[in-house]
């Protein structure tokens, strides 16, 4: 560093320190409000009286948690769903994109398949034609499901920035591994696979957190809750219900549950493990989103 | 180049990734049909009676289609700018920090807002911009009234452009920053022993610096305008805000599904495709004329 | 080469057409199979004996859709959706297996039939509205249920339907058949009558209001005289309708709107949401008559000054304020207690909520909407073999749903299998009188145990003295055992009913409760103009003359002809 310590230049830097460390408080706020709720007493949360501390600290609702089974059959299911998903489009990716990553000359039937595969991006028949189609396949209530409509919506995108990272390669390495006689599976498994671990990372990061986040064909596909997951189970306690279509008795059960403590504990523990996974990838993502979009 | 014989190979690999998108896109598009029949579930897709253009017709004299394709839009373009804008500002702020583990800590806390469903903070959101919610709390220590933010028609976009951008921001920041980084440290050093100040340094070497990649963003988002975000919306909306808040997908989920009015639920949807495609394409065009860029 | 690798393309192709056309194959197979088994059993069920409530000599097995709520907590210990005491009475005494085609919870049950319905992918059996029923009955999909009606339904249960005058069985007729199995409610769901915390009427000296006027004040004294003594500027008038409820019930939904402004609509007699008979003797949609545009100018007045909860209509549950000992009034039906008010008073024992029959209108009379007797519907898929089994499943329960609810403790039979709620209009009145004569020493308990079709009441009289102390006419809550079990349903009998039995209602009904054919297509659209501007309008966001342009653009898109066809129906 050239730059002079000027005074002036030192009040910069501590404006600049409050203001950016006060936007970053702004992202962790919110989920510590959460917290703070699903720790305080039931009846503190609906008087609505909590700010950034618990009131009537208490676990009442993580005990609660506990007994309740499905969260955790939901839990389960969505970690299936994760794994499942990242696989094959840790698998399927690298596969398209090596190809589409190659130019008309060297590849003709390139952009016919490029713009087939854009096409399946963006038009859509809509849910119910999807839910036949499912149900002929004999899938419904399956977490195949979830992993293969989900994961079909979304590899396009991780296929297009693969495609560019595959593009920014030098070329003189796949050059000089055809003069050796190299055939393309050898290109793409020992040369840009290795070479391509950021963007793979990356496209796998983004497709854990889809398949986790992800909570409308949950409750399209699968008919009852004990296939539901985890988003799912959480969205459908949090939206509200129509009590003219309910008979007394139901009605008397929803406001005893009507929990508000439970949700944020509910909610708390769903964001844990993207909490837990997404430091570790950071390193490669920001490698794999720069490097697979823009060159100057 | 010298790869013969080698597009037989690239079909193979493609297979799998191609049958994939073939049974769940492809063979779903059937269902865009049902836009030119009168459906009847009895008879099913194949069977029922085609009515030609009818329900393009209806379409166009309710007074929900305007009204929607504008929320949309409107919504959409208020979120690419400001996913433009406030994330190059932030990117600026932080390229600025010179103390490295400080600038590491915050960059790392504004990306986890990404990584969260819209199911989570969408309960989170609702929670602390109740009428008793901190947020209101906070006023009152002001002397503000209580705002009821989220049954607000004429506040309600805003909300929903605002959370956007705050929960993109940090990660829209990554693209930003490594442009910056790719600017030469000779430039600054050099205009540092001129004797610039920093915010000369900021004008005449950062900002130019990094201005292809605001105008390729800027045209990729140019695909984005119909999309306005139906997790996001969809979790946070009432029928308060249908006025300002419905978008063209929450209503055609709540036309076709919660109200059983297949055919229009289908048609507005295909027109939503149609109208998303022309728009991908032209930003396709636009981008690779600016900036010679190929984006797939 | 590159011939080569278009004939590959090609072959690709071709095979993923040949897959898809054969799913499509198996689509159609299943549904001929389907048809073939409609016509052997036709034959079957009418060589049988027509036992309403038989058990099946082999056991048979029926498919449902079923709304769970996924919060529920009523089944005990080990117990299931699908294996808990009703599930297995229905095996036990009918030699039916239930089983679960598909679950929800209430927030997602209309979006699961609507897609059995799409699909054509029906549970056997299922719970619907008066929507999704014309809907199946034009795609053809549901078995004609007129025989088994005939045959099977008890005749207590008959007796119930007929106490509709026609209207349940009007509601499922298609061309002569009965498509359906309707129900029928109390009337009680549908008279919506202000609970008011007479505490704080006490404290501050105030008097019950009867007119609107007088209800304006008593919502004033209450937002601004601190009546629950914090002294914080924290209580709210009257309560307003949260995201699941509605400004008032309307024709299709007739029941249990809580926390809407149905009384300050009919104290203006506007009907907004009813077709009512007008001035020239054809039906009139509420919604666009002088009436109501005077009763939203109230409405407007009232939030602008405050009196109405601020955040209405973005609530997630209004109810939350009743708990918390915020709100002064609000409007809902006898049940109540079975809502907020149980959790209100465990919270508070003082919070003294009692119902009253306000506003009245400017004569004085109480001129409530009425609801109508029938809104759910059990539905057999065509080609089900056994399409009585839904019939009997119901026999049952009806017959021996006074036992369940002991067996409850007074929970109901919340997860019996299609369980459709079957009163006699009167059933809540009647209770109540009953109540009272037991109370006051008139009559015993045992007077009242003769009368089947009112399931309840015999438990009722039984158990009102552990929930009611002394004095037995005094009626204020701390004269009651709040922690007794019967207490939220002696609390809604006697208090929550109470202005029904002691008031003259001059009821005004809809004159048709069941869609007409364009409203299919045109009426949602309709309904959202509708909500959105009455809304804007109370809130104070669009001008109060904005309602004129209303009734133009409800006429115009397709409101005039939805008249046309209300009037063909009705005349």
């Amino acid at each position: 560093m050239i730059r002079s310590k000027s005074l002036s230049s030192k009040i910069f830097d501590i404006v600049l320190i409050v203001i950016l460390c006060s936007i970053a408080l702004t992202c962790i706020l919110p989920l510590w409000y959460t917290l703070a709720v699903s720790l305080s007493s039931k009846s503190a949360a609906a008087a609505g009286i909590i700010t950034l501390w618990p009131v009537d600290f208490n676990l009442t609702s993580y005990q609660q948690l506990l007994n309740d089974t499905q969260f955790f059959k939901s839990f389960w299911i969505s970690i299936q769903r994760v794994v499942l998903g990242a696989g094959l489009n840790f698998i399927i990716v690298p596969l398209m994109a090596y190809p589409l990553s190659k130019t008309v000359k060297d590849f003709r039937g390139r952009n016919v398949i490029m713009w087939t595969v854009i096409f399946t991006m963006l038009f859509n028949g809509g849910l119910i034609p999807l839910y036949l189609t499912i149900q002929e396949l004999n899938l419904m209530n399956s977490v195949w499901a979830l992993v293969l409509v989900g994961g079909a919506q979304t590899i396009v995108f991780n296929i297009i920035l693969t495609i560019n990272f595959f593009r920014n390669l030098p070329k003189s390495l796949e050059e000089a591994a055809l003069v050796d006689g190299a055939g393309p599976w050898y290109i793409l498994f020992k040369l840009f696979i290795p070479l391509s671990i950021p963007v793979l990372a990356t496209v796998t990061l983004f497709s854990i957190v889809y398949h986790w986040n992800e909570f409308l064909y949950g409750l399209i596909f699968m008919t009852r809750e004990e296939f539901y997951p985890l988003q799912t189970y959480i969205q459908q306690l949090v939206v509200s219900v129509d009590p003219s279509q309910m008979t007394e008795d139901q009605y008397k059960r929803l406001s005893e549950m009507s929990n508000r403590t439970l949700d944020a504990a509910k909610i708390f523990i769903a964001m844990i493990p993207v909490l837990v996974v997404y430091p570790f990838l950071q390193r490669y993502f920001i490698h794999g989103i720069t490097l697979g979009s823009v060159k100057e | 180049m010298k790869a013969k014989g080698f597009a037989k190979h690239y079909y193979l690999m493609m297979l799998p990734g191609f049958v994939w998108l073939f049974i769940f896109s492809i063979i779903p598009m059937f269902g865009i049909i049902i836009a030119f029949q009168d459906f009847n579930p009895g008879q099913g897709v194949f069977n029922s009676e085609f009515v030609g253009l009818e329900t393009f017709k209806y379409m166009f004299q309710l007074n929900d289609t305007p009204v929607i394709f504008f929320n949309t839009m409107f919504i959409a373009i208020m979120k690419i700018i400001g996913n433009l804008i406030v994330p190059l500002l932030f990117a600026l702020m932080l390229h600025e920090l010179r103390y490295i583990g400080l600038k590491r800590s915050i960059q790392t806390i504004v990306y986890l807002p990404h990584f969260l469903s819209w199911v989570i903070l969408g309960g989170v959101l609702l929670d602390i911009f109740a009428y008793q919610g901190p947020i209101n709390q906070l006023l009152g220590v002001f002397g503000l009234k209580p705002i009821l933010f989220f049954g607000r028609a004429d506040l309600f976009p805003f909300l929903i452009v605002g959370s956007d951008v705050w929960k993109e921001f940090g990660f829209n920041t990554i693209i930003y920053l490594a442009a910056l980084t790719g600017i030469n440290p000779a430039l600054y050093e050099a205009s540092g022993i001129d004797g610039a100040s920093r915010m000369r340094m900021l004008w005449h070497i950062t900002l130019p610096g990094i201005r292809t990649t605001a105008v390729l963003l800027a045209v990729l988002g140019l695909g984005n305008v119909l999309n306005a975000g139906f997790d996001q919306i969809f979790n946070l909306y009432n029928p308060l805000v249908y006025s300002t808040g419905d978008i063209i997908d929450t209503w055609v989920y709540r036309t076709g599904l919660l109200n059983l009015q297949y055919e229009l639920a289908t048609a507005v949807g295909l027109l939503k495709s149609v109208a998303g495609f022309i728009l991908i394409s032209v930003s396709y065009y636009l981008a690779y004329k600016f900036t010679n860029y190929r984006i797939f | 080469m590159k011939v080569k690798g278009k004939i590959f393309a090609l072959l690709i192709l071709l095979f993923l057409l040949l897959l898809a056309a054969c799913s499509d194959d198996a689509g159609t197979n299943e549904e001929s199979e389907g048809t073939d088994e409609e016509t052997t059993t036709e034959e079957t069920t009418s060589d049988e004996d027509a036992d309403p409530f038989g058990a099946y000599e082999e056991a048979i097995t029926i498919a449902i859709g079923q709304e769970v709520d996924p919060t529920d907590t009523s089944l005990e210990e080990g117990e299931t959706p699908l294996n808990n005491k009703y599930v297995n009475h229905v095996k036990e005494n009918l030699n039916i297996n239930v089983e679960h085609a598909f679950t929800a919870s209430p927030s997602n049950y209309d979006q699961k039939v609507s897609l059995a319905i799409a699909s054509n992918d029906l549970p056997d059996a299922m719970i619907v509205g008066p929507v999704e029923l014309r809907q199946m009955v034009e795609a053809d999909q549901l078995a004609d249920l007129t025989q088994v009606y005939e045959d099977y339904a008890s005749p207590a249960i008959k007796e119930i339907i007929d106490s509709t005058g026609g209207v349940a069985l009007d509601n499922v007729t298609f061309d002569g058949k009965i498509m359906a199995i309707p129900n029928s409610q109390a009337s009680a769901d549908g008279i919506h009558n202000m609970w008011i915390r007479k505490d704080w009427l006490d404290k501050l000296g105030l008097e019950p209001p009867t007119t609107i006027e007088e209800l304006k004040e008593v919502a004033r004294a209450f937002v601004e005289e601190d009546p629950d003594g914090n002294g914080e500027d924290d209580t709210i008038g009257l309560a307003g309708p949260d995201t699941s409820n509605k400004l008032y019930a309307n024709f299709l939904e007739s029941t249990n709107n809580l926390y809407g402004f149905d009384g300050i609509f009919s104290a203006h007699h506007a009907y907004p949401g009813y077709w009512i008979e007008g001035e020239g003797g054809d039906p009139v949609y509420g919604s666009t008559l002088p009436e109501t545009k005077e009763a939203l100018a109230t409405l407007r007045d009232m939030y602008a000054e405050g009196l109405i909860d601020k955040e209405m209509g973005v609530r997630e549950d209004s109810g939350e304020s009743v708990i918390s000992g915020k709100t002064g009034m609000f409007s809902g039906p006898f049940w109540m207690p079975y809502g907020p008010i149980t959790d209100a008073v465990t919270e508070n024992p003082e919070a003294n909520w009692q119902s009253y029959a306000v506003p009245l209108d400017e004569n004085g009379e109480y001129t409530p909407h009425l609801s109508t007797p029938t809104s759910s519907y059990v539905v057999v898929r065509k080609g089900y073999e056994h399409p009585e089994a839904p019939m009997k499943m119901l026999n049952n329960l009806f017959a021996h749903e006074s036992e369940f609810d002991h067996m409850e403790g007074g929970g109901g039979p919340g997860h019996y299998p299609l369980r459709l709620v079957y009163a006699p209009a009167d059933e809540m009145e009647v209770t109540t009188v009953a109540m009272r004569e037991v109370l006051a020493g008139t009559k015993e308990p045992e007077d009242f145990y003769d009368m089947p079709a009112y399931k309840l009441i015999k438990n009722d009289v039984d158990t009102v003295f552990d929930a009611k102390l002394e004095p037995y006419d005094n009626m204020d809550i701390e004269h009651w055992d709040i922690t007794s079990t019967s207490f939220t349903r002696a609390y809604s009998a006697l208090v929550g009913t109470a202005p029904q039995v002691d008031t003259e209602v001059k009821g005004v009904p809809s004159l048709i409760y069941s869609q007409t054919e364009s409203m299919e297509d045109r009426w949602v659209n309709l309904k959202k103009l509708e909500d959105e501007i009455f809304l804007k309008i109370i809130m104070g966001t669009e001008p109060l003359d904005s309602f004129d342009q209303f009734v133009d653009d409800w006429k115009q898109q397709g409101g005039d002809q939805i008249t046309e066809e209300v009037a063909e129906v009705v005349n």
